[in-house]
């Protein structure tokens, strides 16, 4: 294997859909493994689908690869399969070195146990001895930055404390194979910090890691190679950039279909006949969007709040969240027809699909006069820019004399 | 998941354990429980002394199941409800010996089998061999009777029965009932964990043995049905055999002993062989 410490040939992973076929296969598989015979693995049965599909990559020592995807792509369950706590269906793996894993920290903490014990049963079942628990004790300590609750049961530990023990416990077990499952997404900034400098100590020290990721900065700063993973297929392994820039366009070049969610369409109130968009859901960074609402009134509706909201799609993040209320406008809807029209200006998205949510009020918002939310929006990408949050700025330089 | 030293190469391969032949998959799951002591030590102690950390009463909760237990034995046999047969001991004695001798298989059974599902967030977080799961589950299982025990002995010493000296090779005569019972479980556990009831199932079946087995009846019973089942029972033998050792010092029927231990340790390489070659399925079901 040489300088290799992973290999992975056409390994694939399949599960199944439906509880009640997942319980008959998995008794199936267990009573043929008992018997000897092994499972059928190689074959997709009802409900079945690959989760991983035939993925192959090797991984040299002190290199880093970053896995990117969207949600359900197979990147946790390649990490699991790499980690051995699933076995491949199809194809091989190799590993040389002792692999920690970063997939859920604090695996194993008993809340009633003091951090203090707790650092003990967790790093043992990290596999880490005794006495390298001892070695490494004040270390630990000192990067989860806990104080005085090191002798507090972990039941009265924020939640933000609970992780930073669990990750301190973690990163410290000293692996040649680093596999991490977005868990940097946690913590304050300057833990996050402390995680980057401190994966930074282990890339030094010559091991390999593996970091599942969606915040794209991560990978450009840590990572030489990425994989995109969709549907469990490798749709691209090679430079970051291309493979950032493949997520993107992925995520940005998806049709808008008519599976806008209408939560709400229509009152006793209030009836929405029709919703525009102008000049279309196609847009481009600093684009204006004009929504142009026609309504029906069958009564005096006064002091109506209006929220529009654009999300990250695929995640709850928003990036932009405004109503009449908070610019001071007050809304009147007349009995009878009407048109009522929202704008939103030069919207600095950046390559990316976005989700837009639009609710009406009545007055005090006691009750929703009209809601619908999913309503896809795309973003095209500005020319020379590389980052999801690229802004333009005039940017201008001078030396001055001495 | 770091039982592996630098340098050698782990691979994962589809059905790789099928491939294996019965000695290897023995000598691995031996390997993972050694390597795994520190492990198992670190589980114990959380599950035998942290769960009592938040209760008024902590580890005496212990005590408080089999005394219970005791006192409602003693108030049968004293409102005449059971006719036991001749034991040659006082009966609440007697039954209070076979029903703890039972509800250490039973533990052994019910402990082993839970070891895989109640585990389940673990397993899926982290690769470590799960065969430590079992032996953690069959140490908290005897740590529980030892304390159950030495109310054993204060009752034995209150009904004036000195145990006999062949008390001493009662830790011995226990095995085999770890061997049954650890056995049946690690071939629920896997199941269990895919199906959830199965665990139920096999209590209740178990619940049904008890009165197929001379626990809280004398052996010498005058229905030719109850002498045949017992006969043919090697459980009969296994709790009676425990228990003779305690009472008369010897065991009674040598023989049916000998044979059943003999099955016991078979019966407990193969379900650990069928443990071994399952168990690895389980952690995308779980």
């Amino acid at each position: 294997m040489g300088d290799t410490v992973i290999k992975v040939k056409g390994v694939s992973k399949k599960f199944c859909r439906r509880l009640r076929h997942s319980m008959m296969y998995g008794t199936l598989d267990v009573a043929r493994g008992m018997l000897g015979m092994g499972a059928r693995t190689d074959e997709l049965r009802p409900n079945e689908f690959w989760a991983v599909d035939d993925i192959s990559f090797e991984l040299k020592r002190g290199e880093t690869l970053g896995l990117i995807g969207p949600n359900g792509s197979g990147k946790s369950t390649l990490l699991r399969l790499l980690n051995g706590i699933y076995q491949p269906d199809k194809g091989r793996i190799e590993i040389r070195g002792r692999v920690g894993a970063l997939i859920a920290v604090g695996a194993g903490f008993h809340p009633l146990m003091t951090g203090r014990e707790n650092i003990y049963l967790n790093g043992t079942i990290l596999g880490m001895t005794r006495s390298e628990i001892d070695r490494k004790f004040d270390a630990i300590v000192d990067f989860a930055d806990i104080g005085e609750f090191l002798d507090a049961p972990v039941k009265t530990y924020s939640s933000g404390m609970y992780v930073r023990l669990g990750f301190a416990v973690a990163i410290h077990c000293d692996p040649d194979i680093l596999l991490v499952d977005e868990v940097l997404a946690v913590g304050d900034f300057n833990f996050r910090r402390k995680c980057y400098d401190k994966i930074g100590e282990i890339r030094k020290t010559g091991a390999s890691i593996i970091l599942v990721t969606h915040a794209m900065h991560h990978l450009t700063a840590i990572t030489s190679r990425a994989m995109l993973l969709v549907h469990g297929q490798e749709k691209h392994c090679g430079d970051v950039t291309s493979a950032v820039d493949m997520y993107r366009r992925l995520s940005t070049n998806i049709a808008i279909s008519d599976d806008i969610e209408k939560v709400l369409s229509s009152t006793e109130k209030l009836t929405v006949h029709d919703v525009g968009f102008y000049p279309s859901r196609k847009l481009h960074p600093g684009d204006d969007l004009t929504i142009s609402i026609e309504y029906e009134a069958r009564e005096d509706i006064h002091e109506v709040e209006c929220h529009v909201a654009i999300l990250r799609k695929g995640d709850c993040e928003f990036y932009f969240v405004g109503s009449n209320r908070s610019v001071n406008q007050s809304l009147f809807f007349p009995r009878g027809k009407g048109n009522f029209e929202i704008t939103l200006k030069s919207i600095p998205i950046n390559n990316g699909a976005a989700e837009l949510t639009i609710i009406l009020w009545e007055k005090g918002r006691i009750r929703v006069l009209f809601w619908w939310r999913n309503i896809l929006l795309s973003f095209g990408q500005a020319i020379d820019s590389t980052g999801e949050n690229y802004i333009k700025v005039s940017y201008g330089t001078k030396v001055l004399p001495g | 998941m770091n039982n592996t030293g630098t340098g050698r190469v782990i691979v994962y391969e589809p059905n790789q354990r099928v491939r294996m032949g019965f000695a290897e998959s023995w000598i691995i799951m031996l390997r993972g429980i050694i390597g795994a002591r520190e492990l198992i030590w670190q589980l114990f102690k959380r599950d035998f002394f942290a769960n009592y950390k938040q209760s008024y009463l902590g580890v005496v909760w212990i005590f408080i199941a089999p005394v219970v237990g005791i006192i409602s034995w003693v108030f049968l046999n004293a409102a005449g409800v059971l006719v036991p047969g001749d034991v040659g001991v006082p009966y609440p004695v007697y039954v209070l010996l076979g029903s703890s001798i039972w509800g250490l298989f039973l533990s052994f059974y019910a402990n082993t089998a839970k070891s895989l599902k109640d585990y389940s967030g673990l397993i899926l977080q982290i690769n470590f061999p799960h065969e430590a799961l079992v032996v953690k589950q069959v140490a908290q299982t005897v740590a529980e009777f030892l304390i159950n025990l030495a109310l054993i002995i204060a009752v034995l010493i209150v009904f004036k029965v000195v145990p006999s000296w062949g008390i001493v090779f009662f830790p011995l005569a226990v095995i085999p009932l770890m061997f049954v019972g650890a056995g049946i479980g690690m071939v629920v556990a896997v199941i269990t964990a895919v199906a959830h009831d199965v665990d139920k199932a096999v209590a209740a079946l178990l619940g049904f043995l008890m009165y197929l087995t001379p626990v809280i009846y004398s052996p010498d019973q005058k229905s030719e049905l109850i002498r045949t089942v017992v006969y043919w029972n090697p459980l009969a033998y296994l709790v009676g055999g425990a228990r003779d050792l305690i009472l008369y010092g010897e065991i009674v029927s040598p023989a049916g002993y000998t044979v059943s231990v003999l099955l016991s340790m078979m019966f407990f390489l193969f379900t650990w062989r069928l443990f071994f070659l399952s168990e690895h399925k389980v952690a995308e079901r779980l």
